[in-house]
């Protein structure tokens, strides 16, 4: 035992295994936040980068812009506002959900190098964190550039000085872990499927569009479906961001017809219970997620999926 | 002969019909045929067998792309769209499953392959490659054609899209077309990915929403005026979502502004031809540039 202890001449400290604790996490989220930025975007030129960034968003947003102006109608305008809103911020929610995900496959199925990251003394969860934050990144400026698209081509209207800044600004922090737990939920499920798994964070994102009242007010769905949205920290989000941008506009929560508005009397959330209720659900998706993912992980080094290759 | 000698002699032998490697090698057009189909079916069978041995793929390819096209439908419900557009977005929610599967299996295939060190050993086997690509493209096909399907069954069922299809051999022969030209079209990206490497990954995001915006994914594609028309022209999925919608949909007075299904027809007749063709040299200008520089074919060059 004699040989283990931080006095012994072959130099081996035993303290260096255990980690450094706080600092130790800071320092790997750092790191992997900078290599999934170099992952991103070291492989082209800036320009082609913003390009591939942008594209997604912005054919987005025109997808649905060209279904609201076909359809037309006294509500259109509103509607455009409501639509554009949510559909640029779901940039940033799909890459970052994505994000995790598509790490563990990178890691795992292209370069293969997923078991040295796994037995690295970098905890995988925050390994995986640093990797989606890139990719979340890189969301929000395809997000900030659709909104600038919106304002300049689409004729978006937003009042600078009617925005609540400092709300804009919490609720713009306070998604980001709620959808990085989204992210880690289907890493975890990634740990276990096989490579055809690249598409499962894009349908996942494409059925929370269902449930989010991104580009229509959950008052549309039935009941129980509305319910499942009133739980989703993603709909707290994106109803929190659209109240600070856009005050007066329309709410994807309350309204006619809305079970929030069956429940609660108002009409819609004010902008402290749209924040509170951001929390909340952000804080048990995260539990939620976190415990899953560790689940998963278990599973995953009980069953050697972590050096496994597919192929179809 | 005895020893490795005799044992080759064997195997020529019993595999070919002869004892000389040199009369061995030469291949009658049956054996290549022959050989090229078996290496079809081999490439084919992973997607089709692999459905079976990961049942994820049920609730992330059928379940989760139905809630999808769900949400587009709320959208025009909440604008109060006519009872049509429904129908439009169920028809092209189902096709584009044809359309990611192109994208994500075929077109990026053979760089996955190059990632996963498997395409040195596609270009040493003895088969063409157009084979293995076709084997990709009908694996593929049977994979989606099972989401599209149940994504156009379930979505007219629960939003209650009424069909009017008045020339059903016409629907068949355009949906054929439809997807031989989208899979020419995913077999010919193959060969252009792997050039690309890296970008690979990037194009294949940028080919979803950016083409489902200019196909008109939900909304007949004519209202996009020049772009509409630049799309029918270019893009198969545009010209073949547009013909099967004024096919199963006739006579409705939304779907305006393009050629009749007959001309789109003709156009992925065309496209098809141009696809393959395009595929084919490109497959063996890719093997040609892979023994030349040696480099190509092996991961991480």
């Amino acid at each position: 035992m004699t040989a283990l202890t931080a006095g012994d001449p072959t130099g081996f400290d035993p303290a260096r295994a255990e980690g450094g604790g706080p600092s130790d996490t800071v320092r790997s989220l750092r790191t992997a936040l900078l290599l999934g930025w170099r992952v991103e975007s070291n492989w082209t030129d800036p320009t082609l980068f913003v390009i591939y960034t942008v594209a997604k968003p912005i054919a987005s947003l025109l997808l649905l812009v060209v279904m609201i102006d076909i359809i037309g109608g006294a509500a259109s305008a509103d509607a455009r506002t409501f639509v554009v809103l949510g559909s640029a911020l779901w940039a940033m929610l799909v890459a970052g959900i994505a994000g995790p995900a598509w790490s563990v496959l990178e890691d795992r199925e292209r370069y293969r190098m997923l078991k040295y990251l796994y037995v690295s003394p970098s905890t995988f969860l925050v390994l995986l964190v640093g990797r989606g934050g890139a990719r979340l990144a890189a969301g929000a400026m395809g997000t900030a550039i659709a909104l600038v698209f919106a304002v300049i081509v689409l004729g978006l209207r937003v009042d600078l000085g009617a925005v609540r800044w400092p709300m804009l600004a919490v609720s713009l922090a306070m998604g980001i872990v709620p959808i990085l737990a989204i992210g880690i939920l289907l890493a975890a499920i990634c740990l276990q499927t096989r490579q055809e798994s690249w598409s499962y964070p894009d349908a996942f994102a494409g059925a929370m569009f269902l449930v989010s009242g991104v580009v229509f007010p959950l008052a549309v769905l039935p009941d129980p479906v509305e319910l499942l949205g009133l739980v989703n920290p993603v709909t707290w989000w994106v109803a929190a961001v659209r109240m600070a941008i856009i005050p007066d506009g329309p709410s994807s929560i309350g309204g006619p017809g809305s079970l929030w508005t069956a429940v609660t009397g108002s009409a819609a959330p004010d902008a402290t219970t749209a924040l509170c209720a951001l929390f909340v659900t952000g804080a048990l998706v995260t539990l939620a997620a976190t415990a899953i993912f560790r689940s998963s992980e278990r599973r995953a080094r009980d069953q050697g999926l972590l050096d496994r290759t597919t192929g179809s | 002969m005895t020893g490795p000698a005799a044992t080759r002699a064997g195997v020529f032998a019993r595999s070919r019909g002869g004892t000389d490697p040199r009369e061995a090698a030469e291949w009658s057009r049956r054996q290549v045929a022959g050989n090229n189909l078996r290496a079809l079916r081999g490439r084919a069978y992973p997607r089709i067998r692999g459905m079976t041995r990961e049942p994820s793929w049920v609730f992330f390819e059928i379940l989760l792309p139905f809630l999808t096209t769900s949400a587009f439908v709320l959208v025009y419900r909440a604008l109060q769209a006519p009872e049509a557009y429904i129908g439009f977005v169920v028809l092209g929610g189902a096709l584009s499953a044809f359309w990611l599967n192109v994208v994500w299996m075929m077109a990026g295939q053979l760089y996955w392959e190059k990632s996963q060190g498997n395409l040195e050993l596609y270009f040493a086997a003895p088969m063409n490659l157009m084979a293995v690509l076709l084997g990709m493209a009908v694996g593929g096909l049977v994979m989606s054609s099972t989401r599209a399907l149940a994504v156009l069954v379930i979505s007219s069922l629960v939003f209650g899209v009424q069909f009017n299809v008045e020339q059903w051999g016409l629907v068949l022969l355009v949906f054929l077309l439809t997807m031989s030209a989208l899979y020419g079209l995913g077999m010919a990206l193959a060969s252009l990915f792997l050039l690309w490497g890296r970008e690979a990954f990037n194009m294949t995001n940028i080919l979803i929403e950016p083409v489902y915006f200019l196909s008109g994914l939900n909304f007949p594609v004519g209202r996009l005026g020049a772009l509409g028309a630049m799309a029918i022209a270019t893009i198969p999925f545009a010209v073949g979502l547009d013909a099967m919608r004024q096919l199963v949909f006739a006579g409705q007075p939304y779907i305006t502004g393009t050629p009749s299904p007959e001309v789109e027809a003709l156009i992925l007749v065309a496209m098809t031809v141009v696809f393959t063709l395009g595929a084919r040299w490109m497959i063996r200008s890719i093997e040609r540039m892979a023994r030349a520089r040696g480099s190509l074919s092996i991961r991480w060059q």
